[in-house]
C-alpha cells in the first residue's frame, strides 16, 4: 500500500508530462497516437529493439549512478561524460598495450584500466574541492572539455586507426571483448556486471555504516560534522566512486560495444545521466527503473525519427516535463 | 608586427563580450543569492533563438531582443522554483541547463527541417565611432568593434554605478549576503531576487545570441562550448563585482583566442592539447584566486521568511 501511495505521485507525473507532450506534438501537425505508439513499444516489439534498448540502458545506469552516489553526499558531480571518456581512454589504453593476453587476463584488466582512469578523472575536481574548495559543478564541467579533447588526441595519435575517416583507435585484442550474452544481435555481458554495480550502490548507500556516513553527510553536512563524520573526506570518496562507476560505462562502451576507442563515443549521456538522476530524486533505488525507462523513450524516439521524421529532441520534451512534475510533486507533497 | 598587435586585441575584444554579458547575468542573480548553473542551456536556447528570428524577420535587432526574452524566460523559471517553491537551486539549474540544451536543438529542427546546410544569417558590422576611431593603436582596437562590444563594456559600468552608487542597489546586494536583516528593514527580498534573476537572465541570453550573430553566422548544436561554465568560473574570478568581472572577461578572452591563433598557425604542440588550455588555465585561475574570492554571503541558498533562523 506505501509503494503504491509512494509511487502514485511519479505515476501522475509520467502520465501529465505524456499527456502535456501530447499535445505539444498535436500541434505541431502530427500524429499524436502513432508516434506514442513507436516510442513505448519499439523496444519490445523485436528482440533488436529490446536489446538496443538494453545496449542504451547500461550507460544511462552507469551515469545516472555516477551522477547519484556524489549526490548522495550532496555534492554535483557534472563531469560523468568526462569520466566516462577517460575510462573509455583507460580500457584503450590496456586492450592495445596488452593485446596479446588471453581473456582471463585481458577483460579485467581492461575493465580495471576503465574503472582506474574514470575514478582519477573524477579524483582531480574532488582534490581540488578538499584542498582549495572550488565549487566542484565547475570543475566536473571543465574536466567534460578536457577530456573530450584528449580522446580526440588519443584516438589521433600513435593507435589511430588510418583505415577509418573518423579518428578511432585500433581495435584491442580480441582477449578483450566482453563475452556476449547474445550473439545476434549482439548483447555484451556489461549489463551484468551493471545491474550488479547498481544493486552494490544501493545496499551501500542504504545498508552499510560507510554509506550511512555519506547520506548523513549530504543531509546535513553540519550536524554530520559534530558526530565526527569527516563530510569533506566523504565528498572526496563520493565523487571518486562517481567516477570510477563511470569510468565502467567508458569501458563497456570500449570492450563491449565498439572494441576500440571512438572520437564522440560518448553520445548524450551525460545529460540522460543527469535527468535519470534528477527524476530519480537522487535515490539510488530507483534510478534502474528510471534509466531503463528513459532507455525505452530513447530508443523509441529514434525509431519515430526514422519512421515519422518527428526529431529524436521531441521525446526530450516529454522527459522535461517529466522532470518538471516530479520536482512540482514534491512541492505539492509539502503543503 | 605592429598590426598583429591590434588584431589580436581586437579580436581579444570582440571575443570578450559572451564571458562579460553571461558573467554579468551571473553576478546580478547572485548579488540577491540565487546561484545561477543554467548558463551553458540558456546561452544555446539565446543562441538557437536569436538565430531563428533573426533568419526569419532578417532584422538582428529583433533577433536580439526574442533572445534576451528567451533568457528573461528562464530567468523567471529559475526565479520561481528557487524564491517561491524553495526548491534547490543546482537541481532546478541543472534541470533548466538540460531543458536549454534540448530546446536549443530542437527549435531549429522543428522550424528549419533536418537539414545538412543551415542557413546563414548576416553577422554584425562593425561600427566605428567617428573621430575615436583615428586614434592611433587605441582607435582600431577599441572604437571599432561592433555594437554589442559597446554594449557589454556600457552595462557593466552601468551595473558597476547602480549596485555600489545606488541605495537600491545596496539594498540589492543586502539581500544576497544576509536577507534577514534585508527583510527586517522592510526591503522586498522576493522581488529583489525575481529582478535579479530575470535581468540576468537576459543577459545570459543576450550572450548566447552574440554566438552566431557575430562568429559563425548560424546555430550549430553546443556551439557555446562551454562558454556557459567558464562564465561561472570568471564570477568567482571577478569576486562578484561588475568590474572585475569585466576585466576578467579579457583575460579568459586572449586565452581563447590565442588558443585559436596558434593553432591556426600551428605549432610543436598537438591542436588538441591547445583547445584544452582555455579549461585548464581556468581551472588553474581558479586555484589561484577561489580562496580569496569575495562571494556573496547567501549564495546558493533559499531564504524562507517564515523560518526562525537562517
Amino acid at each position: 500500500m506505501t509503494i503504491v501511495k509512494k509511487s502514485l505521485p511519479y505515476l501522475l507525473a509520467v502520465v501529465a508530462s505524456f499527456v502535456a507532450a501530447g499535445i505539444f506534438i498535436a500541434l505541431m501537425g502530427f500524429d499524436v497516437f502513432k508516434a506514442y505508439q513507436t516510442i513505448l513499444f519499439t523496444s519490445f516489439r523485436t528482440p533488436n529493439g529490446f536489446i538496443q534498448t538494453l545496449l542504451k540502458f547500461v550507460p544511462l545506469l552507469l551515469l545516472a549512478l555516477a551522477f547519484t552516489i556524489p549526490l548522495t553526499a550532496g555534492k554535483f558531480n557534472i563531469g560523468g561524460e568526462g569520466q566516462m571518456m577517460a575510462g573509455g581512454i583507460g580500457a584503450a589504453a590496456m586492450g592495445i598495450m596488452f593485446a596479446d593476453l588471453p581473456a582471463i587476463l585481458l577483460i579485467p584488466l581492461v575493465i580495471l584500466g576503465g574503472v582506474i582512469a574514470g575514478a582519477l578523472w573524477g579524483l582531480v575536481p574532488a582534490w581540488l574541492l578538499y584542498k582549495f574548495n572550488i565549487n566542484e559543478i565547475l570543475t566536473t564541467v571543465l574536466f567534460n572539455f578536457i577530456a573530450f579533447f584528449l580522446i580526440d588526441y588519443v584516438c589521433t595519435g600513435p593507435w589511430r586507426d588510418p583505415a577509418a575517416g573518423h579518428p578511432t583507435t585500433v581495435l584491442i585484442g580480441r582477449g578483450g571483448w566482453l563475452p556476449m550474452l547474445i550473439n545476434n544481435p549482439p548483447l555484451h555481458s556489461g549489463i551484468i556486471l551493471a545491474v550488479l554495480v547498481a544493486i552494490g550502490v544501493y545496499i551501500y548507500t542504504s545498508r552499510t555504516t560507510g554509506g550511512y556516513e555519506l547520506v548523513a553527510t549530504g543531509a546535513n553536512p553540519r550536524a554530520a560534522g559534530v558526530f565526527g563524520i569527516k563530510t569533506r573526506r566523504m565528498f572526496v570518496l563520493s565523487l571518486v566512486l562517481g567516477g570510477a562507476v563511470a569510468g565502467l560505462a567508458g569501458a563497456f562502451e570500449v570492450a563491449g560495444n565498439q572494441h576500440r576507442l571512438i572520437e564522440g563515443m560518448q553520445s548524450n549521456f551525460l545529460q540522460l545521466g543527469l535527468i535519470i538522476g534528477l527524476i530519480s530524486r537522487g535515490n539510488n533505488g530507483a534510478v534502474p527503473f528510471v534509466a531503463f525507462m528513459i532507455a525505452v523513450l530513447e530508443v523509441g524516439a529514434s525509431a519515430m525519427q526514422r519512421t515519422m521524421m518527428i526529431p529524436v529532441e521531441m521525446v526530450f520534451i516529454v522527459e522535461a516535463l517529466i522532470l518538471l512534475f516530479v520536482l512540482l510533486s514534491d512541492v505539492v507533497r509539502r503543503k | 608586427m605592429d598590426t598583429t598587435i591590434i588584431d589580436f586585441l581586437r579580436l581579444v575584444l570582440l571575443s570578450m563580450v559572451p564571458f562579460v554579458l553571461a558573467g554579468q547575468g551571473t553576478m546580478l542573480g547572485g548579488r540577491t543569492g540565487v546561484f545561477n548553473v543554467a548558463q551553458e542551456g540558456m546561452m544555446l536556447v539565446g543562441a538557437s533563438v536569436g538565430f531563428l528570428v533573426s533568419f526569419y524577420s532578417g532584422s538582428i535587432f529583433l533577433g536580439v531582443i526574442v533572445a534576451m526574452l528567451s533568457g528573461a524566460l528562464f530567468g523567471l523559471a529559475l526565479a520561481y522554483f528557487t524564491t517561491s517553491l524553495k526548491m534547490n537551486q543546482f537541481v532546478i539549474g541543472l534541470a533548466l541547463f538540460f531543458i536549454g540544451l534540448g530546446v536549443s536543438t530542437l527549435l531549429p529542427k522543428l522550424i528549419l527541417g533536418i537539414t545538412l546546410t543551415p542557413p546563414l544569417i548576416p553577422t554584425l558590422k562593425s561600427i566605428p565611432i567617428p573621430l575615436l576611431s583615428q586614434i592611433p593603436f587605441i582607435g582600431p582596437i577599441l572604437f571599432k568593434q561592433n555594437i554589442l562590444v559597446y554594449v557589454s563594456i556600457l552595462v557593466s559600468i552601468g551595473l558597476w554605478y547602480f549596485l555600489f552608487r545606488t541605495q537600491k542597489g545596496l539594498e540589492l546586494r543586502s539581500v544576497g549576503e544576509y536577507p534577514m536583516t534585508a527583510d527586517s528593514l522592510g526591503i522586498n527580498t522576493t522581488k529583489m531576487r525575481y529582478w535579479s534573476t530575470i535581468i540576468g537572465g537576459m543577459l545570459i541570453g543576450l550572450a548566447g545570441a552574440y554566438l552566431p550573430m557575430v562568429y559563425a553566422g548560424t546555430f550549430t548544436e553546443g556551439m557555446t562550448m562551454g562558454r556557459g561554465w567558464l562564465a561561472i568560473a570568471l564570477t568567482f574570478f571577478g569576486g562578484w563585482s561588475p568590474l572585475p568581472i569585466l576585466y576578467g572577461s579579457l583575460f579568459f578572452s586572449a586565452i581563447e583566442v590565442l588558443a585559436f591563433r596558434v593553432q591556426v598557425i600551428g605549432s610543436f604542440l598537438p591542436y588538441q592539447i591547445l583547445q584544452m588550455f582555455p579549461y585548464v588555465a581556468t581551472i588553474l585561475v581558479m586555484i589561484l584566486t577561489f580562496k580569496r574570492a569575495r562571494v556573496p554571503g547567501f549564495l546558493g541558498n533559499n531564504y524562507d521568511r517564515e523560518k526562525r533562523s537562517l
